[in-house]
């Protein structure tokens, strides 16, 4: 007799793993599947920034309860708040850091604008040409590539069971739940909770439910250990760049400048085209940068939907059914977003709502 | 003004340059971009401008008439350029790379990639101490500076190369204070067969071994190096017997050197394979994971080839050959009037290929080698990671090279795993009892060399820069 | 003693002498030589110290894959064992 799980979750990134660390808190059986290693996706691969404000109006709430998450995983995940700076450099991106971060600001994220100096006072090593910028004490970031072993071994302290290099293949119904057929056997569950990221759109079309997710192919790159020049997270006005100097020198620039690639190919492609504009943008906030060999650059799939608001909820018109991704700002908000799916599948009301997956998207 | 040419290819070894000649007589245009500054690869790499006259080497016979080559024919050498990715735009291939403290690029209808091998070495002990140095790394100082790697040099290792280094340390004055190797003379006896196909180098061998044993110099057959010792460089050396599956045993016998050479066999470099989505498979008679690729190069991804040691560890005379049917193979894709079907050459290639192949096998380490990593021995160099670093990892539930990596470092740093990744996979499939050939190497990312940040945007003005619309508020 | 591979050392010419800076040292080079085979015919073999242990490194591959043997030149890491030496250079070791 095969074991049924009370809950099958497609996915072993943060949304997924999150999601049944908080169902294992209730006692329920889940098993976590995923296609790779966990957290190897999106989870695995972005900067790694936790930054209040690169994240959306609307947002702000959850990603404020994203960094306490973070903060509370510490070490274990490379945590470090270090404030961070937004930095304009023409009269046009100024005004847009002005508008920005001050709705941010309202929206709870205690952002401030600093004066040069003070800006200067901080990071000597950024650039002159600054013309206006911004601060929040809040921000930090966190190693992205700590999140599989930080999932496996939560995971296994919780007796939580998952499969990694488990793809699968279909998924049917019946009368008790879903049978889901993977590369490592098959797998019965009363409930089935996608949270398959960029690959979402596919696995819902098995269940005939039509996902409107689309991905961004994130561009991120890093250097050779360099001598301590920046010690706060930095970033740019529009949102295209992402820096920090980690604790063993070695400087991460991203900014989700768009790559090549589909996921359904399984991985996409760095695109000089794109490359090239990041690091010369990097380079302009940060001059030192210059003498920077780049070791290595990569692209992570970020899912998204046209509102670019979260999936979280029930998967429409299939029952025990469940949905979560295309989380803005996922890195941050999703162990966040976990906690409230798990809650939600429990049948409990979330301390913050939930995003319909099956509402009318529009393009923004 | 991007230039376009008909066939690029990356390598001036024996099988890019060939790939080059072959496909340049065809009537196509076509580029070789190679890292070095005189065309030859690792194994015919030329003197150095510091040298104005030496001895002439069998090396460096050959070497000069592949360069003679490749003067009088119509194709066009790129030197000194690393290339440091490639893309596909359209229907063409964009290679793009550092020259000159610059990013340049040029674009090809068809790509060959020629890039040859890289050394395996296992670690030891030690051996990240300064004064160690590859096999391979030995014989690019010699030929190439006609320098020895020290005074008094341990040469170590597997296969026909420890032979050949320790006879050019000879020839360059140098001492060598003893050879250690593993394989064992019955060994050599096997593989003496597949190597009628070289009486040349079967000749050469002899002469070397001979001349070593003649000098009275020890080769300690069926024994590993354990241990080196030194505080900022090498000053000792200790050896020890090996079984027959390659596990340590017995005491271990102090050599006393201010140098060491080693290195077990060589690997495909199929980074650039790899990172264009071409598929590696282990064989290990060909030094493990190699990409999916016919003998006259022709791989699954259309205009695409790979030819040479980056396709398989055969040898430089398979390479040669395998060069030239890419060569043919790319022209006919370009100019389908071209015969591309050569069956001499195939034949050729093949006998080639026993006789590298024979080499590899007498190269690639046995399953007891490992146990000569201790706990405490860096595995990456980069990241100063031990085994015990590694197993750990391993111990929290990740069992592939991807997770150990994210989860430990190793192979992130500015080397790229490329001198680290294979012992991970090693330690992986001893840890987890399954055989190598089910631990897949890790994922490549470019750039394919470290490049400078400031060669890759050049000089820029910040007006200039396309910054895409903001993400929505 | 008889040698079926002389020594031939001394049949070897080599470009004329020029001189760089290695942190304090000066080093003497024939031109075209590499800043790595300078140092190392100048006994010179420790190059930097390791980032996380701070044990003693040096050049390994010798052919600009492994990134054991970077110096400093003008601010920028490179490969020794690639990098030209020219006359009056100057060479910082990561020694530190």
């Amino acid at each position: 007799m095969t074991k049924t799980y009370d809950l099958a979750i497609v996915g072993g990134g943060i949304m997924g793993c999150s999601t049944a660390l908080r169902l294992a808190e209730d006692g329920m059986k889940t098993i976590v599947l995923d296609q790779g290693d966990l957290g190897q996706g999106a989870s695995g691969v972005n900067a790694g920034t936790l930054s209040l404000q690169i994240k959306r109006v609307k947002l702000m709430p959850y990603a404020l309860k994203g960094h306490s998450e973070w903060e509370a995983m510490g070490e274990a995940v490379g945590f470090k708040k270090t404030g961070g700076f937004t930095l304009a450099f023409t009269e046009h991106e100024a005004e847009l850091l002005y508008e920005r971060q001050a709705l941010k600001a309202d929206a709870g994220a205690p952002i401030t604008f600093v004066s040069n100096n003070a800006l200067r006072a901080a990071e000597q090593n950024l650039s002159h040409k600054v013309l206006a910028a911004s601060y929040c004490p809040e921000d930090g970031y966190a190693n992205s590539s700590l999140t599989g072993q930080y999932y496996r071994i939560r995971l296994k302290e919780n007796e939580v069971q998952f499969r990694e290099k488990c793809n699968v293949k279909l998924i049917t119904r019946n009368s008790s739940g879903f049978n889901l057929t993977t590369s490592c056997g098959t797998v019965h569950a009363t409930r089935l909770l996608l949270a398959a990221g960029a690959w979402l759109k596919p696995i819902a079309a098995d269940l005939g439910v039509d996902l409107p997710v689309r991905a961004r192919v994130n561009t991120v790159s890093v250097t050779e250990r360099m001598p301590p020049l920046i010690s706060s997270i930095v970033g740019h006005a529009t949102g295209l760049l992402t820096m920090k100097q980690k604790s063993n020198g070695a400087i991460l620039i991203g900014g989700g400048w768009q790559g090549q690639g589909v996921p359904q190919d399984g991985r996409g492609n760095v695109t000089a085209k794109t490359l090239i504009p990041n690091l010369s943008l990097a380079q302009h906030v940060l001059p030192e940068l210059s003498n920077a060999r780049v070791t290595r650059s990569w692209v992570g799939f970020e899912a998204n939907v046209p509102d670019f608001y979260p999936l979280a909820g029930a998967l429409p018109g299939i029952e025990n059914a469940f949905v979560l991704g295309c989380v803005r700002g996922g890195y941050t908000i999703g162990p966040y977003m976990g906690r409230l799916m798990g809650d939600y599948i429990l049948g409990q009301e979330p301390e913050l709502p939930l995003f319909d997956p099956g509402r009318e998207f529009s393009e923004v | 003004m991007i230039k376009t040419c008909d066939v690029a290819i990356i390598g001036a070894g024996p099988a890019g340059a060939n790939a080059g000649i072959m496909a340049a007589s065809q009537g196509c245009h076509t580029i070789i971009i190679d890292e070095q500054a005189m065309p030859g690869g690792q194994i015919w790499r030329a003197k150095s401008e510091a040298i104005k006259s030496a001895p002439m080497t069998p090396e460096i016979i050959d070497g000069d008439k592949l360069r003679v080559s490749i003067a009088e024919s119509n194709l066009t050498h790129i030197a000194n350029a690393k290339v440091w990715q490639i893309e596909r735009e359209l229907d063409e291939w964009v290679l793009h790379f550092i020259i000159n403290g610059r990013s340049e690029k040029i674009g090809a209808k068809v790509l060959i990639l020629a890039t040859g091998a890289r050394e395996y070495v296992q670690p030891t002990p030690g051996w990240t101490l300064p004064g160690v140095i590859g096999l391979a790394g030995a014989t690019a100082l010699m030929k190439r500076d006609l320098l020895t790697p020290g005074k008094r040099t341990v040469v170590s290792g597997t296969g026909p190369l420890v032979f050949f280094v320790a006879s050019e340390i000879r020839r360059l004055g140098g001492e060598v204070a003893a050879i250690v190797t593993p394989n064992s003379r019955a060994d050599w006896l096997r593989a003496l067969p597949s190597m009628s196909y070289r009486t040349d180098l079967l000749r050469r061998g002899f002469v070397w071994v001979a001349d070593l044993l003649l000098a009275g110099i020890p080769i300690f057959w069926r024994h590993a190096i354990k241990q080196i010792d030194g505080e900022t460089k090498v000053h000792s050396v200790k050896v020890s017997k090996v079984s027959s599956d390659w596990s340590p045993k017995g005491p271990a016998r102090l050599i006393e050197a201010d140098s060491v050479c080693t290195g077990h066999g060589l690997q495909a470099a199929s980074d650039a394979s790899q990172l264009l989505g071409i598929d590696v498979k282990y064989q290990l008679e060909l030094g493990g994971w190699v990409p999916e690729v016919e003998e006259d190069g022709i791989t699954k991804i259309n205009g695409l080839f790979i030819c040479g040691d980056g396709a398989g560890i055969r040898g430089a005379a398979a390479a040669e050959i395998q060069g030239k049917l890419a060569g043919l193979s790319a022209a006919k894709s370009i100019r389908p009037e071209v015969n591309s079907s050569n069956s001499t050459l195939l034949n050729s290639y093949r006998r080639a290929s026993r006789f590298g192949m024979a080499m590899t096998r007498l190269s690639i380490p046995r399953k007891g080698f490992q146990k000569l990593i201790t706990q405490e021995t860096i595995v990456c160099r980069c990241e100063s990671l031990r085994r015990c670093d590694i197993e750990n990892e391993i111990e929290t539930g990740a069992a592939t090279t991807n997770a150990v990596k994210s989860g430990s470092r190793a192979g992130m740093g500015p080397c790229g795993g490329k001198y680290c990744q294979s012992t991970i996979a090693k330690i992986i499939a001893d840890r987890e009892n399954q055989s190598e050939e089910k631990i897949a190497p890790p994922t490549p990312r470019p750039p394919l060399r470290p490049v400078s940040a400031s060669a890759l945007s050049g000089e820029f003005e910040y007006t200039d820069l396309q910054i895409p619309k903001p993400a929505p508020l | 003693m008889i040698r079926l591979i002389p020594n031939s050392a001394n049949q070897i010419k080599r470009a004329e002498e020029i001189c760089f800076k290695f942190d304090d040292q000066l080093i003497k080079a024939h031109k075209g030589e590499t800043i790595l085979v300078a140092l190392m015919k100048n006994g010179i073999h420790h190059l930097r110290d390791a980032p996380t242990d701070g044990k003693p490194r040096g050049a390994f591959c010798c052919m600009g894959l492994c990134q054991e043997c970077v110096v400093a030149v003008g601010g920028k890491l490179v490969e020794s064992c690639e990098t030209i030496a020219t006359d009056g250079l100057i060479v910082q070791s990561l020694r530190h």
